[in-house]
């Protein structure tokens, strides 16, 4: 299963995906009302293991990405890094993984949940990013990467949505 | 001078960063520092908040790094400060960060620090330095063991070397702290923990493989 998760209103998401996703076992997560901020509760580990502790729509997270064979997210950049409602998503996301440790490429990282393991695609956007901003976020999405597992992920910039069109 | 320090953990209380800057208070010492705290807890500010923020010299952050990353909820916040400083033009203020993580390398926290540092450059504010800190397991220690103490004997210098650049308004590269302590401890403690707090959900602790 493809899992897309973006922050692209309505009329943009409609322009790089015309045809229905769902048609193609493609799972889309996208700013659909209120989504929580992670508490930093560890309930995803200790209290409900494999679940976010807070049901609303963004709770299953872990599941959803114990499922997918490919991973895409287009993001806009901000500082760097991933914007709020992306990094919202990824940060309510880590029931996926384990809370042991294991020691990767000779650092401290969580020890996987699941086995499959997937692509990882991230397109940033943005009229003005700036090169250090770049240079921050081709690290970040490194970092999460390693933190996957994921043996193969790419990182592309676009100025804004024109660009990105045929792209996917 | 006028310092803020900013706590940006999503916990409203018992948070390792409240820990962190109760026990980084002591060393920013002198007469003349005048200390504003606030908790950045939920993911917008209110005016009150901002209003506190805007006559001070120097902003001190302090947050437990999210997925590599700035917490969300704090990249809220962040971006509404943005909006106001960059309105603000002019007055020269200082920003420092210190992030906290659970694992044992405090280099995972070098993003987070960068981050800051771009945040920093698009709100039109000064970067003044970072403090990275790993083994944030071991942070709840603070509440018997103080900086200089135990595992956390290089913090004194860490923390004495931060509120220096803070005080003389300068800047500096970042600080790596990582606790006294070897990995392949910290590494089992750790995991002895999480089978203490599952079973105290009652919960077994082959429940922590649990998949969907």
């Amino acid at each position: 299963m493809r899992l897309i998760l973006c922050d692209l209103e309505s009329a943009d998401l409609h322009r790089l995906f015309p045809q229905p996703l769902d048609e193609n076992g493609t799972i889309l997560i996208k700013k659909d009302g209120k989504i929580h901020n992670c508490l930093g509760c560890f309930g995803c580990w200790v209290k409900t293991p494999g679940a976010c502790v807070i049901r609303d729509q963004y709770g299953d997270m872990g599941e959803q990405l114990a499922k997918c064979s490919e991973l895409l997210i287009i993001s806009q950049c901000y500082y760097g890094g991933f914007s709020p409602f992306v990094k919202n998503v990824l940060d309510r996301s880590i029931p996926y993984i384990h809370p042991y440790f294991v020691i990767r490429n000779g650092r401290m990282h969580h020890r996987r949940r699941y086995k499959n393991h997937f692509p990882l695609q991230v397109w940033f956007y943005g009229e003005d990013i700036s090169a250090t901003e770049k240079q921050t976020a081709k690290k970040v999405v490194e970092a999460n990467a390693i933190n996957y597992d994921c043996q193969i992920y790419s990182v592309s910039f676009a100025p804004g949505i024109t660009e990105m069109e045929g792209q996917f | 001078m006028k310092i803020a320090l900013i706590n940006g953990s999503p916990k409203k209380k018992d948070s390792a960063s409240g820990l962190v800057l109760e026990n980084f208070k002591a060393f920013l010492t002198g007469d003349d520092q005048i200390i504003t705290e606030l908790h950045f807890y939920r993911p917008q500010i209110t005016t009150e908040e901002v209003g506190k923020l805007m006559d001070c010299d120097a902003l001190v952050f302090a947050f437990p790094l999210y997925v590599d990353a700035i917490p969300s909820h704090l990249l809220r916040c962040l971006r509404q400060l943005e909006w106001v400083f960059t309105a603000l033009n002019g007055r020269e203020i200082l920003v420092y960060t210190i992030v906290n993580c659970g694992f044992y390398e405090s280099q995972h926290n070098e993003l987070a620090i960068e981050m800051m540092k771009n945040w920093s450059v698009r709100a039109g504010l000064k970067w003044g330095q970072g403090l990275a800190i790993g083994t944030g397991g071991m942070l709840n220690m603070l509440e018997n063991i103080k900086p200089g103490q135990g595992p956390f004997k290089k913090m004194k210098k860490a923390f004495k070397q931060l509120a220096n650049q803070i005080l003389t308004r300068s800047s500096a590269e970042t600080i790596y702290f990582t606790a006294s302590f070897p990995r392949f401890l910290y590494k089992l403690g750790g995991e002895a923990g999480w089978r203490k707090a599952i079973k105290e959900n009652g919960l077994k602790k082959k429940d922590l493989f649990l998949q969907k």
